[in-house]
């Protein structure tokens, strides 16, 4: 053989298997007919090991990496017999997946008549059937609503596409023709990633490229439990809330625990709320993927990512809470949950690792569905709307203004796309002043969207932090929750409810506002040029910069020293007592 | 009778010269030290030792292009001027905001920020008007609002005044007449409106490269002006040109106006010439590599066309201009490898740089670099680098890679070498990968072109573990922006945003607006001194299936007579289009002609390689001598050292051999072989890796 299995070639394997990751991530995005894989690049890509680990995954949204290991776990087991050419379908949250509009395809590397690794990738559909168009609505409250949930079963057998089961899920899922060639992409990109993983251990032959394979698992692993050990030993604990499920109007608790002993660690679920009627439940995977994805940004946002990175961390959750659910629970509005479990790990680690964690962010995802007949088309529109809130305060600087969320990097749609596509006009697109928890560094601000209808339309949507804001840490304030309110500032004023589907009338205005985040260290230890220059850019309120930074600014924005000393030493001095 | 084009490219270390005959295409080069408290020195030292070299004078010389990255040192070192920028009222927060996402690479990594904005919020100011997506005025625009932010600006002090109000690229109405206000109140203080400069639909996008144009135009301008100026009083009147980021040059009278366009020049010069020797070699499909201290450019050719985007950008803000797609990746002779917590070997990201540079470079440096380990398995020459400018320590390198590799692996230090090698090898053969792949392009029908002083040394390993056709070492390969910016043509690119469905293409309306492009070009041309006969219009459309977001850029034919059938063409020529690049077409799906561009060209004297070769000669004048190399599978090994110069037409070269000129060192590794063809280029073949 040329090359030896040494801690070179492990480097280089693993360059290549990334290479084929992202390689497939391309062509999916290239092939794929629908925005949401195009654009706002709501997919992802791996490969696998012959038990279903992870070995590499393509740059792409973070999120959809966790489900493949754990439904390709599932259906090692399930499926009796891989042929080379097999490609086997699933989107089951029961089964690994994340929520039924993310399809899974999976496809082995035969070598000798048995596999040796597995390529995988995972794509939200545009539909997936189920009561709504789109699937993205709250409000429901069994998996049965949700669309069509598919088992393991082989779409392709020995690279031949099955007719039966193409035809079986096409009738019963809307626009087919989109969606079935999108699944098709997924189908294609697959199998040129198992030619690009043939040639490899062709390359350096099948012992090279297991055991290098294997070493990279030892080495991620090694890096994990280097810096788990390298922490104190305890038990912490993170909390944070839901407003409400979208049916039944109480909050819903997310508790995670961690516990941390040796190089290992233990995270449960214990005292969260129970699964819920409404269809925030969260799938197991997604569970998984909130910890790993925490984990991952402390220990080292560039490592590699393998089966060895989360070895160290055993994550468990009793069946029948929100975070584990049992058959027939909703889950299509999990990413409030998850995005929560973020929180929630951010939180219990800030008692590990105050320098390496975040202040609580927005944390929920805004997702509004606008739908109706265009007036001067007279065909029907679906006008999507996501926007970015405050991100968290950081252990040495503020906290991003508008930012996407954790777990899922996506883009806004730009004024005048949507005033050229929908009959809208947007009055207002801005920062929202003093939203971000003020803090040694304060919390980032969130925006504010105001959309007038020109139009009757139909608005279905999801998003939280009405009753509950992001939290503030060591000191820092939290930031402000969110709102929908229509016709602020009128007589016809109303403020809605962050889940639901309700009318709009044409010549109403919505205005979205975003929760901010929270802020990071007490408030007085900000320096005051950061307050000053805060004040000027109108990220806060001369008001604010008295009350919550003790910072005493005259009518030209200059900072009065004397007295904010005098303001600043009084609260030590409370402080002190 | 001026006949003869001289290229500068002033880089971060080196300020590179070539010089041209435009009759016989004999080239001549040098390099000279860039001199970074003022440029201009450095310049025209430059330009005298080409004179000197060449035995012309300045009055021989038809024009000069030259290529610079002040502008993209300006935005990195936060040294643009001062900007106020006007928006619609209720706006002023889009460009602050982007379009919500974090950096792409930040997935995991709380602390990654976007950049900030180049205007602070206080200098942002909203004007009461709005114009609606048809164009139409829906709210008149409020001249009063317009005068208490000037009068904020005139406060402020701004050195130039951006405006980007909402849907102006529909109707320019209001961007200029608070334009005529500005010149009235503001004498001399320079304003973009993003009618002008980038008049396309996406207001976070228009408004940052408007922003960009603002930003840089000030200095742009005073380094122009000055470097006119010294020319001037040097040599009487010179003929100045610009090189672009799009691949095209402009007179450098006008730089001062379109900034923006400036941003990448010098590696633009890299892949204009990629597509040079793409052509003059007969390779039609190639990928330019150009390896530096710290990074690896990446560039493609397709069919001797260098690939042009207009979603690129520069240190995380978009530029929403034409410019060739160039990639980047942390990897080149500078960059550092070490060993991680976890025991794995790592090159990268973060570089030597030249300061305090490899460790063989005697300058301080400790930790190990490519370069270093290139050194200690005899692929460099200690004694000729640069030509023996510069003198390297082998000692040094040795003892670098055995403190902060070998040592900590237990391996030896030639294993550490290479092993440094293959990791950035298999690094930089990923971004090849993924930027070919992306594009859908199969890389068995490509070429490597090896550019810079170190590409040549890593071409054939890179180019055979990804399975391309070839490598191609250029002659000059170390000055090769600067031959693409003599080979370059004027160029400047016009776009209108029409936004209609092909059922509702009015034909006139859409001839109208190409006709209106056209005129803005020749005027342009005209301004520039270009001869009718030497101009070259095409033009093209960025066509999407309704519903998606993003568009593909056609060509389309050039007509006098725009009718039904004609746009019907353009509509079918789409999905073919579309098949191609994306796999898939949908024939009876809606077409949307999204924006209309014109691209027109001061097409100059085209130039060629000379070909005239050395003589059949001994192999005793190019053999330099033998010397210990170090490869993977053998060990070390005396190998052949020849001299580039000396080397004769059709020669071939079998591996392992090693070719050395001043400017760059070429391996040929074993199970390959190299052919120094008639234009000097050194062409190399291998045995793919899996035969």
């Amino acid at each position: 053989m040329k090359y030896k299995a040494d801690a070179v070639t492990m480097q280089v394997i693993r360059y290549a298997l990334e290479a084929v990751a992202d390689d497939m991530g391309y062509n999916l995005m290239r092939m794929g007919r629908t925005t949401i894989v195009k654009e706002i690049m709501d997919i992802n890509c791996g490969v696998l090991a012959a038990d279903g680990g992870i070995l590499a995954q393509a740059h792409l949204c973070p999120l959809m990496i966790f489900s493949l290991p754990e439904t390709a776990a599932n259906m090692i087991r399930q499926v009796e017999k891989f042929n080379d050419g097999d490609i086997i379908i699933s989107n089951d949250p029961y089964l690994g997946g994340q929520h039924l509009l993310d399809v899974q395809l999976f496809s082995p590397v035969i070598i000798e008549d048995k596999p040796i690794a597995f390529v995988a990738n995972i794509a939200h559909q545009l539909d997936m059937g189920g009561a709504v168009p789109g699937g993205v609505a709250g409000g429901l409250t069994e998996i049965y609503q949700e669309g069509l949930r598919i088992p393991f079963v082989k779409l392709y057998q020995k690279g031949e596409e099955d007719p039966q089961i193409f035809s079986f899920i096409s009738n019963n899922i809307r626009i087919p023709e989109k969606t079935m060639e999108d699944i098709r992409a997924q189908a294609a990109t697959t199998m040129i990633g198992v030619e690009r993983i043939k040639a490899l251990v062709l390359k350096y032959g099948q012992d090279v490229f297991l055991k290098c394979t294997s070493m990279l698992n030892q080495y991620s692993e090694k890096k994990v439990r280097a810096f788990i050990e390298s922490v104190p030993d305890g038990d912490y604990t993170g909390i944070d809330y839901l407003d409400d499920d979208g049916i039944v109007d109480t909050p819903v608790k997310i508790q995670l625990n961690v516990h941390i002993r040796g190089d290992e660690m233990a995270v449960d679920f214990d005292g969260s709320s129970p699964q819920t009627k409404g269809n925030v439940n969260c799938p197991w995977s997604c569970t998984k993927g909130g910890v790993f994805y925490t984990m991952v940004g402390i220990v080292d946002p560039y490592m590699a990512l393998n089966s060895g990175t989360f070895a160290p961390i055993k994550v468990s959750s009793k069946k029948g809470l929100v975070t584990n659910p049992n058959l027939p629970a909703g889950v299509t509005a999990r990413s409030q949950t998850m995005t929560k479990i973020v929180e929630a790990m951010l939180r219990a680690m800030s008692g590990v690792v105050p320098d390496r964690i975040v202040a609580g962010s927005h944390g929920q995802a805004c997702t509004n569905n606008f739908s109706g007949i265009h007036p001067e088309t007279n065909k029907r529109f679906s006008y999507i709307e996501i926007q970015g809130g405050g991100g968290g305060a950081r252990p040495d600087k503020d906290g991003p203004d508008g930012q996407d969320l954790h777990l899922g990097r996506f883009m806004n749609t730009p004024v005048e796309a949507a005033e050229i596509e929908y009959p809208v006009m947007i009055e207002r697109y801005e920062f929202i002043k003093d939203s971000g928890g003020a803090g040694k560094y304060r919390g980032g601000v969130s925006t504010r969207r105001d959309i007038r209808f020109l139009t009757d339309v139909t608005w279905a949507r999801y998003s939280d932090r009405q009753k509950f804001k992001p939290l503030g840490i060591f000191g820092g304030k939290d930031g402000s929750t969110s709102s929908l309110i229509l016709n602020p500032g009128t007589s016809e004023e109303q403020k809605c409810k962050s889940k639901g589907v309700d009318q709009i009338k044409a010549g109403d205005l919505l205005s979205i506002c975003l929760p901010g985040s929270g802020g990071y260290g007490p408030p007085e230890e900000r320096q005051l040029q950061a307050v000053q220059a805060d004040v000027i850019a109108g990220k806060i309120s001369v008001q604010s910069a008295l009350e919550d930074y003790k910072v005493v600014l005259d009518e030209n924005l200059n900072i009065d020293k004397t007295a904010t000393d005098f303001l600043r030493s009084k609260k030590e001095a409370l402080h002190e007592a | 009778m001026k006949t003869f084009r001289i290229g500068v490219d002033v880089g971060g270390t080196f300020t590179d010269v070539v010089m041209v005959n435009e009759l016989t295409g004999e080239f001549h080069y040098t390099k000279t030290p860039t001199t970074h408290d003022d440029l201009t020195e450095g310049v025209l030292k430059g330009l005298d030792e080409i004179l000197q070299i060449g035995n012309v004078e300045m009055k021989d010389i038809d024009y000069i292009i030259h290529g610079t990255t002040i502008g993209t040192n300006a935005i990195i070192e936060g040294k643009g001027a001062l900007v106020g920028l006007i928006t619609t009222a209720g706006f002023e927060d889009v460009l602050e905001i982007r379009r919500v996402a974090r950096p792409q690479e930040a997935a995991f990594d709380f602390s990654c920020d976007n950049p900030a904005p180049l205007v602070p919020r206080h200098l942002r100011k909203g004007v009461i008007e709005r114009v609606n997506s048809k164009g139409e005025i829906h709210t008149p625009l409020d001249e009063a609002s317009v005068l208490s932010v000037i009068q904020v600006f005139k406060e402020n002090h701004v050195d130039a005044i951006v405006i980007s109000l909402l849907f102006s690229f529909l109707n320019q109405t209001h961007e200029k007449r608070i334009k005529e206000i500005c010149k009235k109140e503001l004498p001399g203080v320079s304003v973009s409106i993003s009618s002008e400069i980038c008049p396309e639909f996406r207001e976070y996008e228009r408004t940052c490269t408007t922003v960009m144009n603002g930003y840089l135009g000030p200095v742009i301008k005073e380094y122009m002006d000055k470097l006119i100026d010294c020319l001037k009083s040097k040599y009487g009147e010179v003929t100045l040109h610009i090189i672009q980021s799009s691949g095209g040059t402009m007179a450098a009278h006008v730089a001062g106006d379109y900034a923006a366009h400036l941003i990448n020049s010098g590696p633009a010069g890299g892949a204009i010439a990629t597509a040079f020797i793409s052509t003059l070699t007969k390779n039609e499909m190639a990928i330019g590599a150009d390896m530096g201290g710290t990074t690896f450019d990446i560039s493609i050719i397709d069919k001797n066309m260098p690939k042009t985007t207009t979603w690129g950008g520069v240190s995380n803000y978009p530029i929403k201009l034409p410019m060739v797609d160039l990639k980047t990746i942390g990897a080149g002779g500078g960059s550092i490898a070490w060993v991680d917590v976890a025991g794995a070997l790592n090159v990268g990201p973060e570089s030597a740089g030249s300061n305090p540079g490899p460790a063989c470079y005697g300058w301080g440096g400790e930790k190990p670099t490519v370069s270093d380990c290139n050194l200690a398995l005899g692929r460099l020459n200690p004694e000729f680098f640069l030509g023996g400018k510069l003198p390297l320590y082998p000692e040094k390198a040795h003892s670098a890679i055995k403190n902060y590799i070998a040592d900590k692996m237990d391996i030896s230090v030639e294993g550490a070498a290479i092993g440094v090698l293959r990791i950035v090898n298999a690094n930089m053969a990923k971004g090849i990968s993924r930027n070919s792949v992306e594009r859908g392009y199969d890389l068995r029908e490509f070429s490597l072109v090896a550019m810079g002083g170190a590409a040549a040394l890593h071409a054939v390993d890179i180019a055979r573990d990804l399975g391309m056709a070839r490598v191609i070492v250029p002659s000059m390969s170390g000055n090769f922006s600067a031959v693409g910016f003599v080979v370059a043509d004027i160029q400047h690119d016009y776009v209108k945003t029409f936004m209609k469905k092909d059922h509702e293409v009015i034909p006139e309306e859409f001839l109208q607006a190409f006709l209106e492009m056209e005129k803005d070009a020749l005027l342009q041309m005209e301004n520039e001194k270009v001869s009718v006969q030497n101009i070259e219009l095409t033009w093209s459309a960025d066509l999407r299936y309704e519903g998606q977001s993003w568009e593909l850029n056609a060509p389309i034919e050039l007509s006098k007579k725009v009718d039904v059938d004609y746009i019907k063409k353009i509509a079918q020529d789409f999905h073919q289009l579309h098949q191609t690049v994306y796999s898939y077409s949908e024939p009876m799906e809606t077409v949307e002609f999204v924006n209309l561009r014109v691209r027109a060209k001061g097409k100059n004297r085209p130039i060629t390689f000379s070909s005239e070769k050395t003589q059949i000669t001994p192999e005793n004048s190019y053999l330099k001598g033998k010397r210990n190399v170090y490869f993977e599978h053998t060990g070390w090994e005396m190998i052949p050292v020849f001299d580039r110069y000396q080397l004769p037409e059709k020669e071939r070269i079998v591996g392992p051999a090693i070719i050395e000129e001043a400017i760059s060192t070429t391996l040929i590794p074993p199970d390959s072989s190299g052919v120094m063809d008639e234009f000097g280029n050194i062409i190399i073949e291998f045995e793919t890796e899996n035969d």
